[in-house]
């Protein structure tokens, strides 16, 4: 049975061959669209859930609301974990981990800059599964000044030589560091990501007992089925415990007064599984993933995939009246309702097998494209996951049973009699439905076109945004503090350069990898509004420099002595501590860190707000005070920017010093802010245009058979003096009423849900008119284009051959 | 055989009812070979697919071999098709996608028969119609008379003792539907009940006995 199944849906597929290649391509690209997209949601969902005690690991985290300045940040004081140990027997462990810059290694004639190193505790091990391939995790770490490498760290310093026991020099901090335990990598669905994990035991910072300084990241490892929240919520205690007298030196306040001021302060709990998706902490370890884009390419797969299932049912109910007749005699030789339904199952699993294989092939082809723009390491690999295959088996089967089912039962359910009268004629309700399906995948398209274009606009908006600094043409040198006080005299000769307007040394910048620092303080000696704010430490070139503007006041300037104590605030600032235009002449003083130091400076000037942070967010309170940090910043005159680096580097490497010479661009800097949004865009636009793609291939698929329907009423319509015009019309105006009622659906569910989208950020584009009117009518132009070629066939045939034909 | 007790059929054509068999009553004998004649629209295919099961009444009594078939299951309906009643078409009928052969071999695999009885069934029919050299062709390959063979060799391959022929030759030249009615005599005399609708006198003579329906009703 199956091999007379098998015969005629081969036949069947070689005599449809473009319904088949419509069926076959459109499946193969829906479930290769999904597929990538299942890899992509499987890998963010997969973060940090390669741990043995996944579901038992928190991270404390510290939230705060200060004279309503929101802080959350993701890492906290350095005493918290051992008091938490302590003072709560549920906290089976706790251990830290904190980030020790990028310090230069030498190990004999070896010598590498390294971006990864961490300080960690010496239980590190036993709360995160990174096995150790050398050395015993219980131990490796319990000493100061000991190691554990990965083993691509390893080679590079040791090359095939056994690595424990070696002697690593810190050449920034003068210490030696020695291997002790070797991990193979840090998986890459973890929050962090280290080459080298130095013990704590001999950092002396992570023995303060200080409650005003941060930057540990904390876990607790709770006990099984244990409801975190119950811990949560005895954590106010440990702030009054510990923290508060601390408030009381630094602030000259107790913490209830502090309280009562309306502010608020707390450590809490995050699970380790929602670290990859919790946005909006400060200081995490690496930016975080967004579940928005996993919800989007998720709602994609589910709609690519529903599109090509929906051809292939539009395709099998149109071309029903083909099959119709088969239906009918085999009922009458004596099958069965269910045996005709096996058999179009059967057809629609095979014809979904051979999309599946095809799926695969695209599937490998695409990974690496995908990869590279979602800067993922994806792969297909069955022989790694074995599960994988049985998945993707499963789920060809199912893709099968999804688009074969309705065709089954719908043809299976001929009634004979009328089948073989010939007096067949397809119901009203399939077509219907076929017309509802249309619909619905014109729906989708046109809604992926809207959010194509407001995602595109969007990312031009910001592109385009004044920014309140002028970010072309600035070279930035960030590693100058290793001329140390050869910095000015690097400077000077910089300012030398006719090609070059003016330098600036400061750290800190408003794009890109920048020097950050947030200080308490506040206004006029009026110590009840304090309050947290990010500070710059520039110098009086900083402002003119950047193009930045003083609408208040005057710049820092050389010609006052005083102005190591005068300040320049930006335009929120000046807001917020409620002095609007008249800000300069106030005071600002800020407490020294916490050891109850105080500063009071006068301001000088305001500066008008510029973009500091990513447009995601607002501007916030910004203080600029006159200190001297390092980093250079060249405000660059014409084009030859090749000439002028190559004589800066000439002058660099003159000074001798072990840094190699680096640079960026401004502009460049502020782009990578945003290259998460651009890929993203990039990405929804491939994807739309297949979504797009195959609902256009079903679209083709059914005005060929609508065309071939209707061939004997065209022939009479032409015999009658119907113009070819007058019939293309007629063939494709039902197709483009069906595009004009997807359009009813898609504009305001489109509209709402890229509202929504643009809301997380704080400078955003208002959704004109206009893209909708543009979605539409590219809707219909691709549909109108892709009906045509059929309807412009049909319309030219030779009435004769086609009523001859019936 | 088969009993027709009071037959109503009738399609609703807005408030009115349509009928199409009025109060048909029959009985056909085991070996009868019956030629249903009448207009064009008297109801001559609606009896033949009442008969067939292909259709129901909408009043009366049928019973098949002694067993009342009026609203039994599908399943069951199938399991009699496969067992006593074969189909012929004036259209023809066969299924475009597979070679005379596999049209042939069809009814067979619903009958669950083994491949290698299948074969010697299909090829001993073959045989008998002379049409072995046309195994391997499609049914747009053959002529209209040949198509017909196909048809009756499909419907008899499964020995049913009742074949029902709706205008068997009314897509065939007197020459080709000679054959064909020669054909059914000879199954006839081999005791295979046949009850075939037809325009032709000549035709209706192979028969033991002509039913003839005017407006649906039996005239005679
Ligand atoms: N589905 C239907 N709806 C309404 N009338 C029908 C339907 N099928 C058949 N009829 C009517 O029933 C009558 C008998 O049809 P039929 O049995 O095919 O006649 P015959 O085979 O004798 O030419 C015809 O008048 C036809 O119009
Ligand atoms: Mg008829």
């Amino acid at each position: 049975m199956i091999q007379n199944y098998l015969k005629i849906a081969i036949r069947n597929l070689l005599r449809n061959k473009v319904f088949s290649a419509i069926n076959i391509v459109g499946l193969a690209l829906g479930i290769a669209t999904c597929l990538v997209i299942m890899l992509f949601v499987y890998d963010e969902l997969s973060y940090d859930r390669f741990n043995e005690k996944t579901d038992r690991i928190f991270r404390v985290v510290f939230k705060a609301s200060i004279n309503d300045g929101k802080i959350n940040e993701a890492n906290v004081m350095p005493p918290t974990a051992q008091v938490l140990k302590n003072d709560y027997p549920e906290v089976l462990a706790a251990t830290r981990l904190r980030t020790s810059g990028s310090p230069e290694i030498i190990y004999q004639n070896k010598k590498f800059k390294e971006h990864d190193f961490a300080s960690v505790d010496a239980n590190f091990f036993d709360v995160f599964t990174l096995p150790l391939l050398k050395g015993d995790a219980k131990t490796a770490l319990r000493e100061p000044n000991t190691a554990v490498i990965t083993q691509d760290f390893a080679k590079k310093y040791f090359g095939d030589e056994n690595p424990i026991g070696k002697v690593l020099f810190i050449k920034s901090w003068n210490e030696n560091y020695k291997v002790t335990g070797l991990i193979d990598k840090v998986p890459h669905n973890s929050h962090f990501h280290f080459d080298i994990f130095g013990s704590m035991a001999g950092v002396k910072d992570a023995q303060a007992a200080s409650w005003m300084t941060s930057g540990y990241f904390t876990y607790l490892v709770l006990p099984e089925d244990f409801d975190y929240k119950v811990l949560e919520a005895k954590l106010p205690q440990v702030i009054k415990k510990y923290m508060g007298p601390q408030i009381q030196t630094a602030m000259g306040m107790s913490l209830s007064q502090f309280l009562q001021k309306g502010n608020q302060l707390g450590l809490f709990l995050q699970p380790l599984t929602s670290i990859h998706f919790d946005e909006g902490f400060t200081g995490t370890l690496e930016p975080s993933g967004n579940i928005q884009y996993v919800y989007i390419f998720g709602a994609i797969a589910v709609f690519m995939l529903l599109i090509a299932c929906i051809n292939f049912m539009n395709l099998s109910t149109a071309g029903a009246s083909k099959r119709a007749k088969e239906v009918g005699v085999r009922k009458v030789l004596g099958s069965i309702k269910q045996d005709l339904i096996s058999q179009f199952l059967f057809e629609s699993i095979l014809l979904s097998v051979v999309a599946l294989l095809l799926s695969l092939m695209l599937v490998q082809l695409s990974l690496p494209v995908f990869n590279d723009l979602a800067e993922k390491d994806l792969q297909l690999d069955f022989l790694k996951n074995p599960l994988l295959l049985i998945a993707f088996l499963v789920f060809g089967l199912l893709v099968g049973v999804l688009a074969g089912s309705y065709p089954a039962f719908f043809l299976s359910s001929f009634n004979p009699v009328e089948v073989l009268k010939g007096k067949f004629k397809l119901a009203g309700k399939s077509i219907s439905l076929r017309s509802g399906l249309v619909v619905f995948q014109f729906f989708i398209s046109i809604a992926l076109i809207i959010g194509t274009t407001v995602v595109y606009q969007q990312i031009k908006f910001i592109q385009s945004k004044d920014l309140g600094y002028a970010k072309d043409q600035l070279l930035i040198m960030r590693n100058t503090w290793s001329l140390g006080k050869n910095e000015e005299v690097f400077r000077q000769q910089i300012l030398q350069d006719p090609r070059v307007l003016s330098v600036t040394s400061a750290g800190y910048l408003p794009a890109g990898p920048s020097d950050s620092n947030n200080s308490m303080g506040y206004p006029d000696s009026d110590e009840s509004q304090v309050m947290r704010t990010l500070e710059y430490k520039i110098d009086e070139q900083y402002i003119p420099t950047m193009g930045m503007k003083v609408i208040a006041g005057r710049n820092f300037s050389k010609d006052f002595a005083t102005d190591s104590t005068a300040m320049i605030i930006n335009e929120t600032a000046a807001k917020a501590f409620g002095w609007g235009k008249n800000a300069v002449g106030h005071t600002i003083t800020r407490l020294k860190n916490n050891d109850g130091l105080k500063v009071t400076y006068s301001i000088i000037g305001v500066v008008k707000d510029f973009h500091f942070k990513s447009l995601h967010e607002n501007i916030t309170p910004l203080l600029m005070v006159s200190e001297k940090t390092y980093g250079l910043t060249i405000k660059v005159k014409g084009k030859d920017v090749e000439g002028l680096l190559a004589s800066l580097k000439n002058q660099w490497q003159k000074f001798n010093v072990e840094e190699p010479f680096s640079y960026s661009f401004m502009d460049e800097l502020f782009e990578k802010t945003y290259q998460s949004e651009q890929k993203i865009s990039v990405i929804l636009s491939i994807f739309s245009g297949l979504t797009i793609f195959v609902a256009c291939l079903g679209l083709f698929g059914l005005a060929t058979f609508t065309a071939e329907q209707r061939t004997k009423e065209i022939g009479v319509r032409k015999v009658l003096g119907a113009s070819v015009s007058q019939i293309v019309t007629l063939l494709s105006k039902e197709f483009l009423k069906l595009v004009l009622i997807a359009c009813g659906f898609a504009f305001p569910i489109g509209y709402w849900l890229m509202n929504k989208w643009l809301q997380d950020f704080a400078y955003r584009i208002e959704i004109s008119a206009w893209i909708f009117v543009l979605a539409g009518i590219l809707a219909l132009f691709i549909a109108l284009l892709t009906i045509s070629y059929q309807a412009i066939k049909a319309a030219l045939a030779n009435p004769v051959t086609s009523l001859r034909t019936e | 055989m088969l009993e027709l007790k009071n037959i109503f059929r009738w399609y609703n054509s807005g408030v009115n009812r349509a009928f199409v068999l009025r109060d048909v009553s029959l009985n056909i004998e085991q070996g009868e070979f019956v030629s249903i004649m009448g207009p064009s629209g008297s109801g001559k295919s609606t009896l033949l697919h009442i008969l067939g099961m292909m259709d129901e009444p909408n009043e009366g009594e049928y019973s098949f071999l002694g067993e009342n078939v009026l609203k039994i299951k599908e399943k069951q309906r199938a399991e009699l098709y496969k067992k006593h009643i074969g189909f012929v078409f004036q259209a023809y009928h066969l299924i475009d996608e597979l070679t005379v052969y596999e049209n042939i071999e069809t009814p067979l695999l619903y009958h669950g028969i083994g491949s290698s009885e299948r074969k010697s069934m299909v090829a001993d029919i073959l045989d008998r119609f002379n049409i072995v050299g046309k195994k391997d062709l499609f049914p747009n390959q053959l002529s209209g008379g040949q198509q017909q063979l196909v048809g009756i060799a499909r419907a008899i391959i499964t020995k049913p003792n009742l074949i029902l022929a709706d205008e068997p030759t009314g897509n065939l030249n007197s020459k080709q539907g000679q054959e064909i009615m020669e054909l059914f005599k000879t199954l006839n005399d081999e005791g295979v009940t046949i009850i075939q609708v037809t325009h032709s006198e000549k035709n209706a003579t192979y028969g033991s006995r002509v039913i003839e329906l005017l407006d649906g009703r039996i005239e005679r």
